[in-house]
């Protein structure tokens, strides 16, 4: 009954093949473009001097004030599509985080995956 | 089956939870942390992590599932690392105002100042109200703060919240620094086993309910010795002398190998007895409240604070150095009573017991300390 665990994704992490479809995550991105009547909104982040995009569905969370250019954390399950290059994520959660020090949100999500990682081998050490 | 009774024989024994600190706090785990818990065998409803007891929790994660009853609200909470399902009971206080109230007041309830002109406590009540019901009433994709209790409902892990409030983190300032702290906390608490005893971790090798109580008798006998030696006021005595004290303290303790209850003569003690009774020698030297002042075959044991003997030797030391212009102003050096003590009464006095016999005689006011280390005649 519950929905699966949005774990946090990088933009640059959401290729289409990396990630099976209907998997949960969490990601963040600048709102560059809104499609009401398609209900459809792109997130745009730069990593190492490439853009990356992220296709987003926001019928569930509508009605929500778009705010060009903020950034914005989206919560939703991944749908590969055939065409393009880019990944769609039917939004759940949209929140607008403008403001937030991105750099610092990077830092911290990395500083947690390798305390799982380091857990997870001291777990696979000790039981092996 | 072995991973049960390892996991089993983990337990802290449930009389010593309470030293652990982490069992009266909110413990902050990771959602995914909180599912996998294991239930004590001991007492339902507390859960072990990492042989820490757990009762109360912390967490602080994304509604992601909603539910309204009439008088609860079922919030299901994603922190990143897992989903887990929290009941927030609702308040009386927070319903809705009757109507005759409303409209009786409708003239002045806008306005914070009343008719009289001072301060109208309706209307900031009635403000309060609306912030609480604001701070309890939460739609999906809100972030939210519960403290609660962890139960299992239906095989379903969920927490049945004594304290929510939907927190407001526009820059998303809260939940970076929580991501940050948890490791740290996770390191420097939750991963560390439960604090069974303050000496050497290495001392008792059995396993980690053997280590518990024996640390715990350990405690409890050096206690029954202090205070049989403050009670009856003895100067001196050897190990024999008080082997029967820590007689009944010792069927509490875990058997050994066979029974190795006989003994040559006298009184049987069995060798687990001797051995408390010599840890707890040591800690006693350690602490200062004994030593010993011939280190011979012979084990006698003088009570520092009923040495006459030495409480004298010390007085005299200090008392004659005063007068020398060397010590006069500031006092005479810890180290320095400490070597004329050694020449004059025993080699083998350790800073320790110097340190109780000086703060005794401090506290009878034959000397008096001028600064930390520096003691003087009164």
């Amino acid at each position: 009954m519950l929905p699966a665990t949005a774990v946090y994704h990088f933009p640059w992490e959401l290729k289409p093949s990396a990630i099976a479809d209907g998997t949960s995550v969490r990601t963040f991105g600048r709102l560059t473009c809104y499609r009401p009547e398609d209900s459809t909104a792109i997130l745009s982040s730069h990593h190492a001097s490439i853009k990356y995009q992220v296709s987003v569905q926001t019928s569930c969370v509508e009605p929500f004030n778009p705010l060009c250019g903020a950034l914005y954390i989206v919560l939703g399950e991944i749908e590969n599509t055939e065409e393009g290059s880019g990944v769609m994520l039917r939004a759940r959660v949209m929140n607008c985080v403008d403001g937030v020090d991105l750099a610092l949100l990077q830092k911290a999500i990395n500083e947690q995956r390798s305390f799982f990682q380091k857990s997870e081998d001291n777990k696979g050490s000790t039981s092996g | 089956m072995e991973a049960e009774q390892a996991a089993s024989e983990d337990e802290p024994p449930s009389l010593l939870w309470g030293l652990d600190p982490v069992f009266s706090a909110f413990a902050r785990l990771y959602i995914k942390d909180l599912l996998l818990m294991r239930e004590s065998r001991q007492v339902p409803g507390i859960y072990l992590y990492k042989s820490h007891p757990i009762f109360q929790v912390d967490i602080l994660g994304t509604v992601v599932f909603k539910r309204e009853r009439e008088d609860f609200y079922s919030y299901g909470v994603d922190d990143g690392t897992g989903v887990i399902n929290c009941l927030c009971w609702k308040s009386e206080k927070w319903k809705e105002p009757e109507e005759p109230f409303k409209g009786g007041r409708a003239a002045s309830s806008s306005s914070a100042v009343g008719p009289s002109g001072g301060f109208n406590v309706e209307e900031q009540l009635r403000r309060l109200q609306q912030a609480q019901r604001g701070a309890s009433m939460l739609e999906i994709g809100d972030l939210l703060r519960v403290r609660g209790s962890v139960k299992t409902s239906r095989g379903q892990r969920e927490i049945m919240s004594s304290n929510f409030y939907k927190v407001s983190d526009p820059v998303m300032a809260l939940q970076i620094s929580w991501m940050q702290e948890l490791p740290q906390l996770y390191r420097r608490c939750y991963q560390k086993p439960f604090p069974l005893s303050d000496g050497e971790p290495g001392t008792c090798a059995t396993t980690t309910g053997g280590q518990a109580s024996f640390s715990s008798l350990l405690g409890r006998a050096t206690q029954t010795l202090r205070d049989f030696l403050r009670e009856k006021e003895v100067r001196r005595f050897r190990p024999y002398d008080v082997e029967h004290l820590l007689l009944p303290l010792v069927p509490q303790l875990p058997p050994l190998t066979g029974s190795e209850q006989a003994s040559a003569a006298g009184p049987s003690v069995p060798s687990h007895t001797r051995h408390l009774l010599s840890e707890t020698l040591r800690i006693l030297q350690q602490e200062g409240t004994l030593f010993r002042r011939v280190l011979s075959q012979d084990e006698l044991y003088h009570v520092t604070e009923q040495d006459k003997d030495l409480l004298m030797a010390i007085r005299d030391v200090i008392q004659q150095d005063s007068k020398r212009q060397k010590y006069a102003e500031k006092g005479c050096h810890i180290l320095h009573i400490l070597s004329s003590v050694r020449r004059r009464y025993s080699q083998s006095l350790s800073r320790q017991a110097l340190e109780v016999g000086l703060r005794f005689l401090e506290s009878s006011s034959d000397i008096i300390s001028t600064s930390d280390c520096h003691y003087t005649v009164v």
